[in-house]
């Protein structure tokens, strides 16, 4: 709760957040802001923007505007469930690997290490190949299960140096179970870690979503921000000079990366006081410098 | 070097998981997997070649675990078996091939990516709270979040169809011959340049926003402190004091961020055309080429390995502590 009150006061975190809100509040009532079906033809090809399409028509005759705005559902889905499932592996993992020590610290720092060496994305593509036309669903189950090793290494690592705290030397006393002491003693203080690795996952997930359905390895029926831009790449749109069928998924996906990462550095910037600058901080280190001369 | 030694062990495991994960994913799924291995060619494969291909892949009549050890022992003899889009052409000419690009292009952004970013990162760290810090930390966290497959279709859509200041595709004037002449080497590098700025683009940003924070975590340090009583000028204590320091963990970032320059890359090279493992992979992957699918995530795995050793190496270097244990 103290974090998202302070998150509140972040200017960062506050342009993040409502770019994140604005993109759920378009997928959410898509169905209000717009009178056309992302399935149906509604408008001879290829036509640019204008009153009747406001960002104009794709090869097929599909309306861009209603494909952005229904595509934002997918994307979403895809990256809050895949970053879920990223989150909640690492986190346990994490928890446990730094807890326990020994050798299941061993056997789960072995495994995320070899994770972290296999290059991600060649992966995906290898295993998305041979399972053939990926729905969301199934992209996201296997982002899920293959991207969770950075959450790992820092839950670990910060649950290490928590491990040897007082207040989890006082519960280890009092004969608290092994369990208890990571669920309520360890746990909460790794909040801003693990809100750091569950914003980042989603924001990877959007991407790679995006990315393996732009390679042509999703679902092409599907409805989204990744199939679009493959779509619009199959239909030479750049070539053709229909560059609004590419540049409209290119901006949302950038404009939710954008606001996916600055929560992330605002989280980053609450956890650690001295990356903030702004506000009451700077003024105080301001006077602290003072002595220092300039810097 | 016991270090290095450990390292070196934990590599070999790791590809040998690569080789694994490459066994066991056509007999996990559904189907016949010999014939959706080998599918992709169609009519063209005499039986007598067949055989031959189902020997490399270990699809032999044995025991699950001798199968196994068969597909390991071809994967270590540098046998990944041949593409059956290209057949009789072996998988690891193909990628050989592709990979010099690759790493041309992977290899010289990365670079001039790691350059600049960390350059941004000290600087915008000393002047920290101020315009100049706001700037490139905005600008930063925007290409770090960017996915690599937006910035270059924009670039390719800017610089490529709509100035058309540079070519939209291939490594090199298909007319010419490649040879070490200057007319080669220039084309080359004309073709090059939109897909190294797309990479550059998305990396730089990464590394700004990692040594940033590496540095202003440090200044509050002591020694920075110290540095500055003895009078040392700004820069000296900026470049000698807090950045030497603050370069140890933006180095260990550079290791796990190479999974992730070669994803970029993938995209890049298929947006532009470029002839590098990347595109190889994307179109052995429409063609549902399988055994050149197969050796690029082992040759992909095995660049990586190589380029984390040399990080460890640069690290040994960088850090005398590492030395002794």
């Amino acid at each position: 709760m103290k974090l998202l009150a302070q998150l509140l006061h972040n200017r960062k975190a506050l342009v993040g957040v409502a770019i994140l809100a604005t993109v759920i509040l378009v997928a959410i009532f898509a169905p209000l802001l717009t009178e056309y079906s992302p399935t149906q033809r509604v408008g001879r090809p290829h036509q640019p923007p204008s009153a009747d399409h406001l960002l104009g028509t794709t090869r097929l005759g599909y309306d861009v505007f209603t494909r952005l705005l229904y595509g934002a559902r997918i994307s979403l889905a895809v990256g809050f469930g895949a970053g879920l499932l990223i989150t909640v592996i690492g986190t346990v993992l994490g928890i446990i690997a730094g807890y326990k020590g020994g050798v299941v610290d061993e056997v789960i720092t072995f495994l995320t290490n070899m994770v972290l060496v296999i290059p991600n994305l060649p992966l995906l593509l290898v295993l998305a190949a041979f399972i053939g036309q990926a729905s969301p669903l199934v992209i996201a189950v296997i982002l899920g299960f293959t991207s969770w090793a950075w959450g790992v290494r820092v839950t670990r690592s910060e649950t290490l140096s928590i491990r040897q705290r007082d207040f989890v030397k006082s519960a280890e006393m009092l004969g608290e179970p092994g369990w208890r002491i990571m669920a309520f003693e360890i746990f909460p203080n790794l909040i801003s870690i693990v809100g750091i690795n569950f914003i980042g996952s989603v924001l990877f997930a959007v991407i790679t979503e995006a990315t393996l359905e732009f390679l042509g390895l999703g679902d092409p029926n599907t409805v989204s921000w990744g199939i679009m831009l493959y779509n619009a790449q199959n239909a030479s749109a750049l070539s053709v000079g229909a560059w609004w069928d590419i540049l409209t998924p290119c901006v949302a996906l950038a404009v939710l990366g954008l606001g996916l990462a600055l929560i992330n550095f605002a989280i980053d910037e609450i956890a650690n006081p001295r990356l903030r600058t702004g506000g009451m901080l700077a003024r105080w280190t301001g006077l602290i410098r003072r002595g220092e001369g300039k810097l | 070097m016991a270090f290095l030694l450990r390292r070196v062990v934990f590599y070999l495991a790791a590809f040998v998981a690569a080789a694994t994960i490459n066994f066991f994913l056509p007999r996990l799924m559904p189907g016949d997997p010999i014939q959706k291995m080998f599918a992709g060619a169609g009519s063209d494969l005499s039986l007598e070649n067949l055989n031959a291909l189902k020997l490399t892949f270990g699809f032999i009549d044995a025991p699950i675990g001798e199968q196994y050890l068969a597909y390991l022992r071809s994967v270590f003899t540098g046998d990944l078996g041949r593409s059956v889009r290209f057949f009789p052409l072996p998988v690891t000419d193909l990628l050989g091939r592709a990979l010099i690009w690759t790493v041309g292009l992977v290899g010289t952004a990365t670079i001039i990516a790691f350059t600049i970013g960390t350059l941004l990162g000290v600087m915008a760290a000393w002047r920290r709270g101020t315009r100049f810090d706001t700037v490139i930390s905005l600008a930063s966290i925007f290409s770090s979040s960017v996915p690599a497959v937006v910035v270059s279709l924009i670039t390719l859509f800017a610089f490529g169809y709509t100035l058309g200041w540079f070519p939209n595709g291939y490594a090199a004037d298909p007319m010419l011959d490649p040879s070490w002449g200057w007319e080669y080497i220039a084309s080359v590098l004309y073709h090059g340049t939109l897909p190294m700025l797309t990479m550059v683009i998305v990396l730089t940003g990464g590394f700004a926003v990692t040594m940033r924070n590496n540095m202003i975590n440090l200044l509050g340090e002591d020694y920075i402190v110290m540095g500055r009583a003895k009078g040392l000028s700004d820069q000296g204590v900026m470049l000698w004091y807090a950045a030497r320091n603050a370069l140890l963990p933006t180095v260990s970032a550079l290791a796990i961020s190479l999974g992730a320059v070669l994803g970029g890359s993938l995209v890049t090279e298929v947006v532009f055309n470029y002839p590098g493992m990347g595109n190889t992979l994307y179109q052995a992957i429409l063609a549902r080429d399988y055994p050149v699918i197969q050796g690029a995530l082992l040759i992909m795995t095995a660049a990586m390995l190589v380029a984390n050793f040399v990080v460890d190496l640069s690290y040994v270097l960088l850090d005398p502590r590492l030395k002794r244990a």
